[in-house]
């Protein structure tokens, strides 16, 4: 087992010492982010701007409803896939499913479903089937370089990931239904919230998750475990750390859920500690590199809920998604500093209830999907970089 | 480098709204055949304009039109938001930095969409709503507001591993039923909200024909000419109950015609006299002189169970106010009837989140030109806009 893993304990010992060096740096950026984001509307900023497309997508057929909207990714052919739960759809809203019929509308739209480019819904599929355990609660979609559309489940018993073609056929599970052994177990997962594969190596980092407390990498075609680590590059401890004190030394261990782990092209992976309000960056074997600390005082769910990176070859921004204060951050990836930042709470295009996952498309437009009772995809037209104001508010057309 | 050439055509298209097609009458009799020619509605997706502030609406309940065009509204606040997730900046402590707030109980908005009154709630001399119903514009600009109780709790999804679905547990701490008594109300303020009568006491709901209780009014509608409110007496009394606007003296009651009425949710005044009433949960509008003789009745969507299909309703602005929209919250639509036969004419809407879909419609108001208002209460939490073509 320990050829699998960066597991001896020297390693720890090397990775705690250099999480230590590098935590005032840490706490430096978080300062320096904290006084952009405070500044209200504090004049103009050189950085992207986004408009909300408020005809995006087009209506769903057959009456169909989503669920809670809790992953979307995008494929080669910028179509835009989303994961969403059928079964939060009170019996009320999904009337015309239940025997007999309550009313005329209306049905739980399929699991995953792909959009094109022109917001049509033109694939859709998903639910339990032969040779594998459909999560009990499916958590995060990616579309793999191959291909290959992953998915994470983070219900109570949830311990697999699951790969599927984009025609819904089975491919591949990795972990056991029920399994989950803690974070410091090579077969199975504790509660997966979303997964990224890395083109170069093919391997898939998962971010593990709502019941473990680590990132996870594997062999994306075999999926062997390689490697796993927990926050500042530490052996994960799952230990209950209770709630979240803004005001207490940051936690040396992730909170559950770790809800993101996304790799750059510069080959460094960005994880959401979301409950700890934190971004933690770690290059490909585990070694802490830098935080940053977002909307630091935020309790309950927590401010770093999902990211994605601009499309310029340097992948310069950073996307945020905060599914407590209702907004999208635009950061500096390198500095994690925060330019400025788009959205507001409510229902109508534009703003948000618990944006919980963000994608970017080649073109760089962003989409988001909403959990909860926001349970909708939208879009965001890239309009270029611009001078913008540091609170963006409602980016509505002009 | 990285911009998409197709981004102009893109935001180009932003500017159209979506055309709200016009069903075809689910059965099609030779008297709906014959149906003189419907108005068509876009949604307008940028309206009402974005309230800032954090602020964000509940379960909205009511929804009216003054005879400025302004639009008003009053929703359930902090009562129907989550406080784990929704209501970040409105718990005490704080949960989130910058969102959210439940806005003011009631927004009064010009007709470009912009905030240009607000306010509501508990204040000396009156009783506010543990939960708010319908709302009506009277005479002098008098805003009323019926207390109408918290409505049904729906049966939720399955959980998920998210943290708790929001629900009742989840809920802010609004009053508690149990030590609050329950709405049996109507209230009546100036447009900037200076208290000026009440009707009814909060957990004093006496008997179906009493001449000063009230039992969860659903709605309420004034007579200017007669200067009277028409209430919607709802709970154990299931009645249209109409007392002096003035001194709120009762004038006279009635109730459903032939069966009783199961839940009545609406009362609205044409123009010629005659008094609409929504019987929800019997997909039934019953039509009424204003003293109380039964004139006709039409079932809407009868098959329609659970919640009901008519919950609201409210008239063309022609001189004849030839059709009457129905706000049905089960099938998340608007109905569109021919007044004079009660006969369908068409419907617009749909369930979903996304602009022009609906999440338990359960009001519906018209502006002097034509273009429909809609409240959405559960969490459907929207006011939205539809244009006539």
């Amino acid at each position: 087992m320990a050829r699998h893993g960066i597991s001896s304990r020297r390693d720890w010992a090397v990775g705690a010492g250099f999480a230590l060096a590098l935590t005032g740096l840490g706490l430096g950026h978080a300062w320096l982010a904290r006084v952009a984001a405070a500044q209200p509307d504090g004049g103009l900023v050189q950085a992207p701007k986004f408009e909300v497309d408020p005809m995006f997508p087009k209506p769903l057929p057959n009456n169909w409803l989503m669920g809670m909207a809790i992953g979307v990714g995008i494929d080669a052919q910028d179509h835009i896939w989303i994961v969403h739960r059928p079964s939060t759809l009170s019996p009320a809203e999904a009337a015309a499913d239940q025997n007999p019929p309550i009313g005329s509308c209306c049905s739980k739209a399929p699991p995953v479903l792909e959009f094109d480019e022109a917001g049509n819904l033109i694939g859709h599929w998903g639910g339990p089937g032969e040779g594998y355990e459909w999560p009990q609660s499916n958590h995060g979609i990616f579309i793999d370089y191959k291909g290959i559309v992953w998915i994470g489940g983070n219900g109570a018993n949830d311990a697999h990931v699951l790969k599927f073609t984009q025609d819904g056929k089975f491919v591949a599970q990795y972990g056991h239904f029920g399994k989950n052994a803690g974070s410091n177990n090579f077969e199975n997962f504790g509660r997966v919230a979303k997964i990224f594969v890395d083109p170069k190596e093919n391997e898939a980092y998962i971010a593990d998750g709502y019941g473990n407390k680590r990132v996870a990498v594997l062999d994306a075609d075999t999926g062997r475990f390689k490697r796993y680590w927990g926050a500042y590059g530490h052996k994960p401890d799952d230990t209950n750390l209770g709630p979240y004190d803004p005001n207490a030394p940051p936690a040396q261990q992730f909170r559950n859920p770790v809800h993101c782990a996304d790799l750059s092209v510069d080959d460094l992976v960005y994880v959401c500690d979301r409950v700890n309000d934190r971004v933690q960056v770690f290059k490909k074997d585990g070694t802490f590199v830098k935080e940053a600390f977002i909307a630091k005082r935020t309790l309950g769910d927590g401010s770093v809920f999902d990211l994605a990176f601009s499309k310029d070859p340097q992948q310069k921004y950073l996307y945020l998604a905060d599914g407590m204060n209702e907004r999208v951050y635009i950061m500096l990836r390198d500095s994690l500093e925060i330019l400025s930042s788009f959205g507001d709470g409510g229902r109508q295009p534009g703003e948000f209830f618990a944006v919980h996952s963000i994608a970017t498309d080649s073109h760089g437009n962003i989409f988001t999907t909403e959990t909860y009772e926001g349970r909708r995809l939208q879009k965001f037209v890239f309009k270029g970089v611009q001078m913008v104001p540091r609170n963006q508010g409602v980016v509505w057309p002009k | 480098m990285w911009r998409d050439h197709r981004l102009g055509i893109v935001v180009a298209a932003v500017g159209c709204a979506l055309l709200v097609r016009l069903d075809a009458p689910r059965a099609a009799t030779p008297a709906t055949l014959q149906r003189a020619a419907v108005h068509a509605f876009d949604v307008d997706r940028l309206w009402p304009k974005p309230l800032g502030h954090g602020w964000i609406l509940g379960s909205v309940t009511g929804v009216a039109v003054d005879a400025r065009d302004h639009i008003w509204l009053v929703h359930r606040g902090l009562a129907s938001l989550t406080a784990r997730t929704e209501a970040g900046t409105g718990t005490t402590p704080p949960t989130a930095e910058t969102c959210c707030a439940p806005a003011p109980f009631v927004l009064e908005f010009d007709p470009t969409g912009t905030v240009v009154g607000q306010w509501g709630g508990q204040g000396q001399g009156y009783d506010w709503p543990v939960s708010p119903g319908g709302i009506a514009i009277g005479r002098d600009g008098d805003v009323w507001i019926a207390a109408a109780g918290p409505p049904d709790v729906l049966a939720r999804g399955a959980d998920s591993g998210d943290g708790p679905v929001p629900g009742e547990r989840g809920r802010a701490r609004g009053p508690a039923p149990s030590a609050t008594p329950a709405d049996a109300q109507v209230l009546k303020f100036s447009r900037t909200g200076q208290f000026l009568l009440q009707i009814g006491h909060p957990g004093r709901t006496g008997t179906p024909t009493s001449t000063t209780d009230l039992d969860r009014p659903a709605d309420v509608a004034i007579d200017a000419t007669a200067n009277e409110v028409y209430v919607a007496d709802g709970g154990s009394h299931q009645r249209i109950a109409v007392f002096d606007a003035t001194s709120g003296a009762f004038k006279r009651q009635w109730t459903g015609h032939g069966r009783d009425f199961a839940r009545v949710s609406c009362v609205s005044l044409s123009k010629d006299g005659f008094v609409y009433v929504c019987d929800r949960t019997n997909d039934r509008l019953q039509v009424f002189k204003k003293d109380g003789t039964f004139v006709k009745e039409a079932l809407v969507s009868a098959t329609t169970k659970g919640l009901g299909s008519v919950w609201d309703a409210a008239f063309s602005p022609d001189a004849a106010q030839r059709f009457v929209y129905v706000a049905d919250g089960q099938d998340q639509k608007i109905w569109v009837l021919q007044r004079e036969t009660l006969d369908v004419a068409g419907s617009f809407g749909g369930g979903g989140r996304w602009p022009g879909y609906f999440f338990g419609v359960g009001s519906v108001a018209v502006d002097s030109k034509g273009n429909v208002y809609t409240g959405e209460t559960y969490e459907g939490k929207r006011l939205q806009k539809f244009l006539q073509k």
